[in-house]
């Protein structure tokens, strides 16, 4: 059945290809080099420890809204600068994202070769646990999972990992099979081939490119998952902070101060863009028979 | 030929299951049907037919590819382990194929050098540079052109790449299905004259798939004539072709272009044959110009023609019916 | 056609039975039941008589086994709050989040199919990048920013409208124009690219091309089959009615599933929990038999080809 995917977003006009990058992905790349910059080198350059009080200056609003030097974007109620804990919570948020990604590749590829190498059972087993995937809303698997466990990092990243397995199971079966059928697949195995080095050396470079786009695509949505679990209280649990867990409890303030929300709010906006009109821009020049 | 064969194949049979329409009933389809065929080194037995006979099948039979569902396969006079075992595996270093498609065959990713050193690897080989450069020289291409991505090349190397790879193990039998029929007329030749050299060097069997009976004499030292899945006959290349037994060879040959020679081309009535609606009696009867009653009714059987013993499935050409007067 | 219903109901039941499975497997790994709602210092034997009252003694597969008779007797357990029977819980819920997913899926057919449409036969124009634009934005942005900018905008500083709570139509707005907006953006990019693939098709040219009127081509030939994969995404709309407003729900303090499922998982309401999950699953699933059957009655081609092999 055809599913739900992240459908294509049309952003530049596919003309725009040939000369250069469009402005768009020079952008992204540009915003997304930052935030990495910023992820890697974060205890550097925050001007404060994320959890440093500074009682004297609560809700003290960012620079050219009446704020100080001291904090350019502000502090929240308990005087912490917004900054920093903007910079932390960049961290945070990417590396779950990182990490669920790969994970969610990694399940969900070994799966679908393994599909594809066993057939019969193993292949209804994947098939049928895609169908589960596919019958439930991810957020609210996530919800009761969350529930039943109680929350660490740990299984915080591995469950977001498992957000898009079946989609990288479904494309790595899918190549897989259509690969051992003809061609180079069918000629290496008989070369006497073991079914391993058929698809660890062959097969599994062959769709590289294609997963890859795929991890650029589901890499926003776990970035919005992440965020949303934790604007809900569910996610990244205090003292750690991400940019979810910030605009959750900057809401209290809303009214007063506004900016505690707004910038890690603009930071989730921008790179959740940047992710996508990077992918998409991939898919169009790596693999155009993705969707 | 008093030598053991190096292979031999005994009632090779092969199904498919074929459904017709939604809620059709499964018809089963005999892609293969009793063939029998024994291959012996450094000789090269021709199978020829038009495609969807089988003839492409029986290669994999031979090879062990897929599993036959009746007869079986000897090799050395042991029978071929089942695929995917660890001693069918093994034996892939003694047989080999090379494939219609060279450039489906490789991997795109690799460097053709990785590709013919990896049967090395594969079967514990030393796979050094200089074996690498040998295998490559001894079918014609440049050791340099190791480091080609298949894309690279033209066809013609890609197919010489294939043939490196397929070698790389000195298999005793190579199973080549239409090796030539995607190459430039102009390459078709070449690799023909590679493929007769490398068997005078390393002497090793082969089984020639064709559609082009042209191509298969000048490989073959046998020619079998596939036609529904069943050999219909078999002897030496130029008997066949200078006076094929079977109406089907018969056709075939008269179908080949030939400069100086005006003879009228046979032309075949009726459709195509198709393997799931197979016709009772000799198969070949409802395209046959010279059909009795006795060809829709009896299946001939792959025997010796009185007088010189060409094997020949065909009541007329055994002389066990005869052509009634007013044809 | 019989056989293509009987296989989907036949998986359709399967994947219910999966879920279950799923709740099971997962409570019992979260831990001792009798331990969690007994509290570590009960008494031994208080416990050891909690799980044979509740048959928690009996081997692994007994207990699925009842656990599995219970939920289809409708019996899915009682929430360890309040000791109300969790399913009665969540179904007085539904109305409230009904109240504002029905209203936002009608926003989102009514603006992003026909947005999407627009866009993909204006290919390239200001409209088509307009739409382009706005779909992106709604797509990258999150539905608790959405709803926060929102009422920043209309409530905080404009003071128009309510920003939370659920006293009347008034309060329902901002809730249904946020879950609307980010859902008519997805519709319209996916109806976008939907159109613009069967546009491309040779059939449309050579309907156009033999000179069948443009309006007629779009609207005999285009629009039914990009109707197809579309109806797919609106499948998934309806089966996500009830739990679609899980964050816009917390965002407004609207009080319906949504707002239930966060708080039963931030207090480890676990019946309660599991009820929304079974409930949620049987939704979605319905949905999607629908929606398989009604790409069979769109596209007589997929009637004949199982599901899972593509």
């Amino acid at each position: 059945m055809p599913e739900a995917p992240p459908s294509p977003i049309m952003l530049a006009p596919p003309r725009a290809r040939r000369q250069g990058l469009p402005p768009l992905v020079l952008f992204a790349v540009g915003w997304l080099g930052l935030m990495l910059g910023v992820a890697l080198l974060a205890n550097v350059v925050s001007p404060y420890a994320y959890t440093a009080l500074d009682l004297r200056n609560r809700l003290s609003p960012p620079i050219g809204f009446g704020g100080t030097t001291a904090h350019w974007l502000g502090t929240d109620e308990l005087g912490r600068d917004v900054l920093s804990r903007l910079i932390h919570s960049i961290r945070m948020s990417l590396l779950i994202a990182f990490g669920a990604t790969l994970i969610g590749a990694v399940v969900g590829t070994t799966l679908g070769l393994l599909a594809a190498q066993f057939r019969g059972l193993v292949e209804q087993a994947v098939l049928a646990l895609v169908d589960f995937s596919a019958s439930l809303p991810f957020l609210i698997l996530a919800l009761a999972v969350l529930a039943f466990f109680g929350n660490s990092l740990t299984l915080f990243v591995c469950l977001l990992g498992l957000h898009a397995w079946e989609r990288y199971a479904r494309i790595a079966r899918g190549l897989a099979i259509s690969a051992g059928a003809q061609g180079y697949a069918a000629a290496v195995r008989q070369l006497g081939a073991s079914a391993w080095r058929v698809q660890l050396r062959h097969v599994l470079p062959n769709i590289a490119s294609t997963l890859i786009v795929s991890m650029t695509l589901a890499f926003p949505e776990i970035i919005l998952l992440e965020s949303g679990l934790s604007f809900l209280g569910l996610g990244v649990q205090p003292p750690a902070t991400s940019l979810g867990s910030m605009v959750g409890y900057g809401r209290e303030y809303l009214s007063r101060a506004p900016w505690i929300l707004l910038s890690p709010a603009a930071v989730i906006v921008l790179t959740t863009l940047s992710v996508s009109a990077l992918g998409d821009w991939l898919r169009d020049r790596l693999d155009p028979s993705l969707d | 030929m008093s030598e053991a064969p190096l292979l031999e194949a005994r009632g090779l049979l092969r199904r498919y299951g074929m459904r017709r329409g939604l809620l059709g009933r499964p018809v089963e389809v005999r892609a293969v049907d009793g063939v029998s065929l024994s291959l012996h080194r450094g000789r090269t037995l021709g199978l020829v037919g038009e495609s969807g006979c089988g003839k492409s099948t029986t290669g994999r039979l031979v090879l062990g590819l897929e599993p036959s569902d009746g007869g079986g396969v000897a090799w050395e006079g042991r029978p071929m382990p089942p695929p995917g075992t660890p001693a069918w595996r093994a034996l892939r270093a003694r047989m080999q194929m090379v494939f219609q498609d060279p450039l489906g065959a490789l991997d795109r990713r690799l460097p053709i050098g990785a590709q013919v050193a990896e049967p090395l690897a594969i079967h514990g080989l030393p796979g050094s540079r200089d074996r690498v450069a040998e295998l490559l020289r001894d079918v014609g291409l440049r050791p340099d052109q190791a480091a080609r991505y298949p894309h690279e090349l033209s066809g013609g190397q890609r197919q010489r790449a294939v043939l490196a790879r397929a070698l790389a193990t000195a298999p005793a039998l190579l199973v080549c299905d239409e090796p030539i029929s995607a190459l430039d007329v102009s390459i078709q030749a070449q690799v023909m004259n590679l493929l007769t050299e490398l068997q005078a060097r390393h002497g090793m069997a082969m089984l020639f798939i064709s559609h082009d009976l042209r191509a298969v004499r000048q490989v073959s030292h046998r020619v079998a004539v596939m036609y529904l899945g069943r050999i219909v006959e078999a002897g030496k290349p130029d008997a066949v072709l200078q006076d094929p037994a079977h109406p089907y060879a018969r056709a075939l040959v008269s179908a080949i272009p030939h400069p100086g020679r005006r003879q009228a081309r046979i032309l075949l009535p009726g459709d195509p044959p198709n393997p799931a609606d197979r016709p009772a009696g000799c198969a070949f009867h409802p395209r046959c110009p010279m059909a009795v009653a006795l060809c829709a009714r009896e299946a001939p059987a792959l025997k010796p023609r009185p007088g010189d013993g060409r094997l020949v499935a065909c009541h007329l050409a055994q002389g066990d019916a005869t052509l009634p007067k007013a044809a | 056609m019989l056989r293509f219903l009987a296989s989907r109901l036949l998986r359709a039941l399967l994947t219910i039975g999966m879920v279950v499975t799923f709740a099971f497997v997962v409570l019992r790994l979260s831990g001792d039941p009798a331990q969690i709602i007994m509290g570590s210092e009960a008494p031994p034997e208080a416990v050891a008589a909690f799980r044979a009252s509740w048959g928690l003694d009996q081997p692994l597969w007994v207990q699925y086994l009842r656990y599995f008779l219970a939920i289809l007797e409708g019996d899915l357990g009682r929430s360890m709050r309040d000791g109300r029977p969790a399913l009665d819980l969540v179904v007085e819920r539904i109305p409230a989040t009904l109240a504002l997913t029905l209203p936002a899926l009608l926003i989102k057919l009514g603006l992003g199919i026909p947005a999407g449409v627009t866009a993909a036969l204006h290919r390239n124009s200001a409209i088509d990048r307009a739409v382009m634009l706005l779909a992106v934005a709604g797509f990258t942005m999150p539905s608790f920013v959405l709803g926060l900018l929102l009422v920043l905008v209309f409530a905080v500083q404009l003071g128009w409208l309510p920003s939370g709570g659920q006293e009347g139509w008034r309060h329902a707005i901002l809730p249904v124009v946020t879950l609307g907006i980010g859902g008519a953006a997805a519709l319209a990019r996916f109806t976008r690219s939907a159109m613009l693939e069967v546009l491309g098709q040779p059939y449309i040219r050579t309907a156009s091309a033999k000179g069948v009127p443009w309006r007629a081509v779009v609207s005999r030939h285009a629009l039914p089959n990009a109707a197809i994969p579309t109806v797919t995404i609106i499948g998934f709309m309806v089966g996500s009615l009830i739990a679609g407003a899980v964050v816009v729900e917390s965002v407004f303090s609207w009080p319906g599933v949504g707002r239930l499922l966060v708080v039963a998982v931030a207090n480890r309401d676990l019946a309660v929990v599991q009820a929304i999950l079974l409930l949620v699953a049987a939704t979605m699933v319905t949905a999607n038999v629908l929606v398989d059957l009604l790409y069979g009655a769109l596209d007589p081609r997929l009637r004949a080809a199982p599901k899972g092999v593509r």
